[in-house]
C-alpha cells in the first residue's frame, strides 16, 4: 500500500554549494539519497513529492559543512497483512516461489506448477520489514488469486 | 543500506507514522482469531469516546480513532506527542490512507464484502492449524505467523533466512522423489574444484602460464569458452574438457546440484560459467556456508532421497557419511599452482600447453558410468514399483565389475603390522570386484607390489602372474576399466633402501 507522508532528514551540505542554488542543491541531494531506499519503519521510498520546510542550517565544527533539517513529502510503499498485490515470479523452487512487487520480496508456499516471470495476484499473510529490506509471506490459495499471466503471454 | 535511517536525527513525524504502522502490523499478525474478535468488540464499544488522541493507546484504538477522525472529515490535525514532538500528516492523504487501511486491517466499518471473505478464510486457516513446515525471516512460510526462534535445518542456498522442519524436509524429499521417478531421473551432486574445473589466483600464475593472460597469444583461440578471467575475483578459471557436453547429457538423466567447499560468491560465479542460462543449477548451488557439519559435505541439505543420489567429487574424505553415493574423480589439475598444492613436481597441463582429453577424459568416462547406473535403476524389467530400489547398490554393482575375476595379493604396499583388510587399497580392490588375499596360491591372478625384489613379486614372475604397481588399482578406479597390466610395471627397489 502507498502512503503520502512527511519525513524529516538532516542534510549535510558542503560550503561550495552555498549561494543562489542552495535550495536546489539540497533537494537534488535529498532525492539522490532517499529515493529508492528502504526504511524499515516506513517502507520503500518511492518518490519525493515536495518540500515542506527547510530549517536553519547549523555549521559543523571543524568541517564547515552545514546541516539543514529538511521536512519533505514523499510517497512510500509498505505492504500489509491482508493486502492483495500483483507480483512477478522471480524464482521457483521445491517449496514454492519467490515473487517481487516493486521493492518487496514475497515468498509463496505453493505446489502447483508455476513459471518464472509469471504475473501472480497474491495476498500478503505476513510481513517483516527491517532497515534494509521488506520481506513478506504470501498466499495464492483464495478466490481471485493466482497466475494472471504466463511469461509467454498465452 | 538505509539512508533514511542514517539521518543523524530521527524525525518526529516518521516516528508517529512508524508506531502506527508497527502497531497495525502486530495487531493482525500476532493475535489469534478469537482475540481479534474480542478486540474488535472492544473497539466498537470505544466508538463514542475519542477526542483524546493518544499514540500510546492500544494500536487498535489509535487506528480506530484515525478512521473516525477521517469520517468526521476533520481536515487536518497535529497532535502533541508525549515527548513533545509534533506529527504532520497531510489532510488529504489521511483520508485516502485510512480508507485503504480499513481494507487491510479488516475494520468492520470500512470493510467491503471482499475483505470479510478474506477474514473468514484466514480464520479458518488458522483454526485448522498450521504445522509450520518452515520459516523464512522469522515467518512461517505457509501461514505467515511470526516466530523469534527458528528450529530445523537451514537451507541458506535457497534463501538466506530459510529453515525447514525435519518433517517438511522428509515430506519434500518424498514428494520430490515421486516427481523424479515420474521423469525417469536421479539426483547428481557435483563438486566444482578439480572435478568440473580448476581455478587459480592471478598472483599464482607462473611465467610459463603467462600466455593464458595474453589475449593475443595464438593459444587463446583454442581456450575460448573454457578459460575465463575473472578480474573482480583476481582469478582465472579453466573448465574441464567435455564439461558442457557432460552437463547437457547428464541433465537429461539427473537433477543436478553443485556442492562445493568454496565460498558462496565463488560458487555462484562458477555456476554462471558452467550454466549461464541457469538451466541446470537454479537455486541448487550449495556452498561452504550451507554445510551443517564443519569440513564435511552432507546430503542433509540436498532435498533429494539419498537412495537416488550420486555424487562426483575428487575429495573422498568430505563425504564420510555418504561413501556409497560417491564416485571419486581423478583430480583435474590444469594450473601450475594446483599441481604444486597437491605435491606434483611435473609440469602442469597449462605449462605444457596441453589439456585432458575431450572425448575420453574423466568426465566422458564418468558419464558412461552415470548412464549405466541410470539405466539399471530404470530397467523396465524391474517394473514400476520403486520401493527399495537404490542407486547406491547399482553403482556398487557397476564398480564391482571392473576387476571381477581378479584375485590380488599385496606385497610391500601396506606398512608392517597394518591390518591389511583396513587399508584403503585393499578395500578399493574389493569394491572394484577383486578378491584379496594375504597369501599366494594358484588362484591368485595379480600381485600388487612396490618392489619387484620381494618374495611374492618373484613368485608372480615365476608363476607368470601379473605383477603391477598400486597405481594399477587407482587407474582402474578412475577409468572404470581393468587397465593393461604392462603399463604398470614394478621396479626393483635400489639397494640404498636396504641400508
Ligand atoms: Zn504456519
Amino acid at each position: 500500500m502507498f502512503f503520502h507522508i512527511v519525513l524529516e532528514r538532516n542534510m549535510q551540505l558542503h560550503p561550495r554549494h552555498f549561494g543562489r542554488e542552495l535550495r536546489e542543491k539540497l533537494v537534488s541531494k535529498l532525492m539522490k539519497d532517499v529515493e529508492g531506499t528502504c526504511s524499515g519503519r516506513h517502507g520503500f521510498v518511492v518518490a519525493i513529492t515536495g518540500i515542506e520546510d527547510i530549517g536553519k542550517g547549523i555549521i559543523r565544527d571543524g568541517t564547515g559543512f552545514v546541516t539543514f533539517p529538511v521536512k519533505y513529502l514523499c510517497v512510500v510503499f509498505r505492504p500489509f497483512k491482508g493486502e492483495i498485490l500483483e507480483a512477478t515470479v522471480t524464482m521457483v523452487n521445491k517449496m514454492g516461489f519467490f515473487a517481487e512487487a516493486g521493492p518487496v520480496q514475497i515468498f509463496v508456499s505453493n505446489h502447483v506448477k508455476i513459471q518464472k516471470d509469471s504475473e501472480v495476484r497474491l495476498k500478503i499473510i505476513g510481513t517483516r520489514v527491517n532497515a534494509t529490506e521488506i520481506f513478506c509471506i504470501g498466499t495464492i490459495k483464495d478466490d481471485f488469486l493466482g497466475v494472471i499471466s504466463d511469461p509467454a503471454g498465452s | 543500506m538505509s539512508l533514511v535511517d542514517d539521518s543523524p536525527v530521527s524525525s518526529s513525524s516518521s516516528d508517529d507514522f512508524a508506531t502506527f504502522l508497527d502497531g497495525e502490523l502486530d495487531s493482525t499478525s500476532d493475535t489469534q482469531p478469537e482475540e481479534e474478535e474480542e478486540e474488535e468488540k472492544e473497539k466498537n464499544d470505544d466508538d463514542d469516546d475519542d477526542d483524546d488522541y493518544d499514540w500510546d493507546q492500544d494500536d487498535h484504538e489509535t487506528y480506530k480513532s484515525l478512521i473516525d477522525r477521517t469520517k468526521r472529515r476533520k481536515m487536518s490535525y497535529a497532535t502533541e506527542e508525549p515527548n513533545g514532538s509534533t506529527s504532520h500528516i497531510e489532510k488529504t492523504d489521511i483520508t485516502e490512507t485510512s480508507v485503504k487501511m480499513s481494507y487491510a486491517t479488516e475494520e468492520p466499518n470500512g470493510s467491503t464484502s471482499h475483505t470479510e471473505k478474506t477474514e473468514i478464510t484466514e480464520a479458518s486457516v488458522k483454526k485448522v492449524g498450521c504445522t509450520h513446515p518452515g520459516f523464512i525471516g522469522g515467518m512461517c512460510l505457509k501461514c505467515g505467523e511470526k516466530r523469534d526462534t527458528q528450529s530445523g535445518v537451514a537451507f541458506k542456498y535457497i534463501h538466506k533466512d530459510l529453515t525447514l522442519s525435519d518433517d517438511e524436509v522428509a515430506r519434500l524429499r518424498d514428494r520430490d522423489l515421486k516427481n523424479l521417478l515420474r521423469h525417469r531421473k536421479l539426483y547428481l551432486v557435483l563438486d566444482l574444484d578439480h572435478t568440473l574445473l580448476n581455478s587459480t589466483r592471478f598472483s599464482d600464475v607462473t611465467q610459463e602460464e603467462g600466455y593464458l593472460m595474453n589475449p593475443d597469444d595464438p593459444m587463446q583461440d583454442k581456450l575460448k569458452g573454457s578459460l575465463f578471467k575473472l578480474p573482480f575475483m583476481h582469478m582465472v578459471t579453466k573448465l574441464r574438457p567435455f564439461v558442457h557436453d557432460f552437463l547437457k547429457e547428464a541433465s537429461n538423466l539427473f537433477e543436478m546440484y553443485i556442492y562445493t567447499m568454496g565460498e558462496r560468491s565463488y560458487a555462484l560465479e562458477m555456476a554462471n560459467l558452467l550454466d549461464p542460462g541457469m538451466v541446470y543449477f537454479n537455486s541448487k548451488v550449495i556452498a561452504q556456508g550451507d554445510c551443517t557439519t564443519r569440513h564435511q559435505k552432507g546430503l542433509d541439505v540436498v532435498l533429494g532421497q539419498e537412495s537416488a543420489v550420486l555424487i562426483l567429487d575428487d575429495t573422498e574424505s568430505v563425504w564420510s557419511k555418504h561413501k556409497d553415493n560417491l564416485i571419486s574423480m581423478e583430480r583435474y589439475h590444469f594450473f601450475a599452482s594446483s599441481c604444486k598444492q597437491f605435491g606434483y613436481k611435473a609440469k602442469s597441463l597449462s605449462e605444457l600447453r596441453s589439456d585432458e582429453s575431450d572425448v575420453d577424459g574423466a568426465l566422458a568416462t564418468v558419464l558412461k558410468v552415470l548412464k549405466r547406473v541410470h539405466s539399471m535403476f530404470y530397467d523396465p524389467e524391474l517394473g514400476e514399483n520403486f520401493a527399495g530400489r537404490d542407486a547406491r547398490q547399482m553403482l556398487s554393482a557397476v564398480r564391482g565389475e571392473v576387476l571381477k575375476g581378479c584375485k590380488v595379493v599385496f606385497t610391500r604396499v601396506f606398512p608392517t603390522k597394518f591390518p591389511a583388510e583396513h587399508h584403503h587399497l585393499w578395500m578399493l580392490a574389493e569394491r572394484l570386484g577383486a578378491t584379496c588375499s594375504t597369501e599366494v596360491d594358484p588362484s591368485v591372478t595379480h600381485v600388487i607390489s612396490t618392489d619387484a625384489g620381494t618374495e611374492k613379486s618373484r613368485w608372480a614372475v615365476q608363476e607368470k602372474k601379473f605383477l603391477v604397481e598400486p597405481r594399477w588399482l587407482e587407474a582402474a578406479n578412475f577409468l572404470w576399466h581393468r587397465q593393461p597390466e604392462e603399463m604398470f610395471p614394478v621396479a626393483v627397489k635400489e639397494v640404498k633402501d636396504k641400508h
